[in-house]
């Protein structure tokens, strides 16, 4: 496979370098057949790439567009078109009581998420690249020490704070030390979804940090040098040069963990599977539920085709709130 | 901006007079605060993988001891070698490696491949291709997951390392990141290979590749990471439990095992220690990859 375009390009080209000179020159000459040579190597090269991007990005976006005018159970019935039948389905639910409507208790969960988790992560992403820019001693070991919740996998961090979480596990017993009494976290209603908020700015803010991080560097030091010699304090040069500064930055952050988020799927479905009382059912979950336990999977194609619009809508509005000059141009 | 540049008018003496007095106290100041978060930090971001790695050797009854011991009273192995006893988990770990290694190994080929002829030759398309693959990198998994599942499922691949590997073999993001390593190199060293007489394929692969190796390292690891830790597409295109990768695996051991949570950390190891290896060796890798996929997308 990998071999494959070799026989395709210059192979004939003797190694002299003096004849080589003279292939060039007559290629340079003969411009429209070395274009053409030119186009084959490079689809060549592109194969195995394009028929990824055709295959399992473009005609599956397609793809998914269109099944969510169907009526697909595969292996029971033949596929159905019912044109706009399963959003209406859903929007009848929305109107009528979205209360009872599975898809729709996601949708709420998954905003209150969004926005608690967007908000804590991309400041505590801000607090940590602050705090890394302003150590002098041993930068680069807190950095990877900061950075390793962010390489450890879902999985295996969803495992570890089932733990924590437990009613006897740890936190709660450092709460007992301040005398509180820690909550049943991932079995209460009330507490679930909050400490599923809580483990994901924990596992994302690392991997934010380091976005802040590399824009802190880039910052015009002059420009903050001459705010301090101005006798700017240090949380009026945070306000007024480095917070906008680093506009271009927090909606980055801000636009991937939104989209990030909205897709949150791993810990709902290993750590409370939507529980209890589907308080931490996020509608990736519910797709997955639609598709692969109902067999609905035109529903669960409706459904991602509106949760696609609903992340859409809401990074460009991201974007007119932090960046409005950007988005002006 | 207006306040800062009127107080800083007024308060432009005092500084320079002050200056020699008060930085001393302030730095102080500030780096207290600095390295009181600093610890702080430290111990949230390490403390529950510390307190992990230490508690997987306790036993079932101090794993969920009230107050929590630090240093268990017996150290136990007994916990690793019952994980290990679990007739299919030697299976998942080679499965997943089966699949992040395959997925790396083709993806750091194939992008690398695509990245070239998008960055270094001209044909007609190119743009075309370059923004499509801008565009895709924006299409989130909740849209793809169920098509590409209902492809996978057409060609009777469902339960195959095949159905793994196969849509991760050239990623777009892969692609990006070896674009925007491959066009800033100069236009000499193709210019001198093939007044060499080398063939478009030599070209690549001899002068192009060894100058990107930082790049084909970053989407190495990215690939082999995200393949090794990926969970919800094994758990939709696998089937049986001998064809799990280990965090599906995992997913299915916690299951069985709901209250030995001395297993379970014991299990989880096996998912986080690998990696966090290679990040120890890689860690630069890890985070430029991580950056430059980010921010220049």
């Amino acid at each position: 496979m990998a071999t494959e375009p070799v026989g395709s390009s210059l192979a004939s080209a003797p190694p002299l370098t003096a004849e080589g000179r003279q292939r060039l020159m007559r290629g340079l000459q003969g411009k429209p057949k070395r274009l053409g040579r030119e186009t084959l190597t490079a689809y060549l090269f592109l194969a195995p790439y394009l028929f990824v991007l055709l295959v399992f990005l473009i005609f599956v976006a397609l793809y998914g567009l269109g099944l969510s005018l169907f009526k697909v159970d595969i292996g029971f019935t033949t596929p159905e078109f019912v044109g706009l039948q399963n959003y209406q389905r859903l929007f009848e639910q929305l109107f009528t009581n979205p209360g009872l409507s599975l898809f729709w208790i996601s949708m709420v969960n998954i905003l209150k998420f969004v926005i608690a988790v967007v908000i804590g992560q991309t400041i505590l992403a801000l607090i940590l690249a602050m705090i890394l820019q302003a150590t002098i001693f041993g930068r680069g070991i807190f950095r990877t020490i900061f950075y390793i919740p962010a390489v450890t996998s879902s999985v295996a961090t969803a495992l570890i704070f089932l733990w924590l979480y437990n009613p006897d596990g740890l936190i709660n017993y450092l709460l007992s030390l301040v005398h509180i009494n820690g909550p049943d976290w991932l079995n209460d209603p009330l507490f679930a979804l909050p400490s599923l908020m809580l483990l994901n700015i924990w596992t994302t803010a690392a991997s934010f940090m380091i976005y802040f991080l590399a824009a802190l560097q880039d910052l015009p030091r002059e420009l903050l040098e001459a705010s301090s010699v101005d006798g700017a304090n240090r949380f009026q040069t945070f306000r007024h040069i480095t917070v906008p500064l680093l506009r271009p930055t927090i909606f980055l952050v801000v636009a991937l963990g939104t989209i990030g988020c909205f897709q949150m799927f791993d810990q709902a479905k290993f750590m409370t599977n939507g529980g209890p009382l589907n308080s931490t059912l996020t509608p990736m979950l519910e797709i997955y539920n639609a598709a692969f336990q109902d067999s609905h999977f035109g529903l669960a194609a409706a459904m991602s085709v509106i949760l696609f619009i609903i992340i859409f809508v809401v990074t460009i509005i991201q974007r007119r709130l932090i960046e409005p000059s950007a988005s002006n141009r | 901006m207006a306040q800062v540049s009127t107080q800083a008018q007024a308060a432009v003496r005092p500084v320079e007079v002050a200056r020699e007095l008060r930085p001393e106290r302030h730095i102080s100041w500030w780096h207290l605060v600095v390295y009181i978060f600093l610890a702080i930090f430290t111990i949230t971001s390490i403390g529950p993988l510390v307190f992990t790695i230490i508690s997987s050797f306790k036993s079932m009854s101090e794993v969920l001891a009230f107050p929590p011991t630090i240093i268990p009273r017996l150290w136990i192995w007994t916990n690793y070698a019952t994980v290990l006893a679990d007739q299919d988990f030697l299976r998942w770990i080679l499965n997943v490696f089966i699949y992040a290694a395959a997925a790396m190994v083709l993806n750091v080929i194939f992008s690398s491949m695509a990245g070239y002829a998008l960055s270094r030759l001209n044909f007609p398309g190119r743009n075309i291709i370059f923004l499509v693959t801008l565009a895709v990198m924006m299409i989130p998994l909740a849209v793809t997951l169920i098509p590409k599942f209902l492809i996978i499922n057409n060609l009777h691949l469902v339960n195959t390392y095949l159905a793994l590997i196969l849509p991760a073999m050239a990623q777009p993001f892969s692609v990006f990141i070896m674009v925007q390593f491959m066009k800033g190199l100069p236009k000499e060293l193709e210019e001198s290979a093939m007044i060499d007489g080398a063939t478009t394929w030599r070209t690549f692969y001899q002068v192009i590749l060894p100058q990107v190796r930082p790049a084909l390292t970053a989407v190495a690891i990215l690939t082999f990471q995200g393949a090794w830790n990926d969970f919800i597409w094994p758990l939709v295109v696998l089937g049986t439990r001998n064809m799990y990768t280990l965090p599906l695996g995992l997913f299915f051991f916690k299951s069985a095992h709901y209250t030995e949570y001395n297993l379970m950390l014991a299990s989880s190891m096996f998912n986080t220690i690998p990696i966090l290896v290679l990040f120890f060796i890689f860690q630069r890798y890890f985070i430029e990859g991580a950056v430059s996929s980010g921010v220049k997308g």
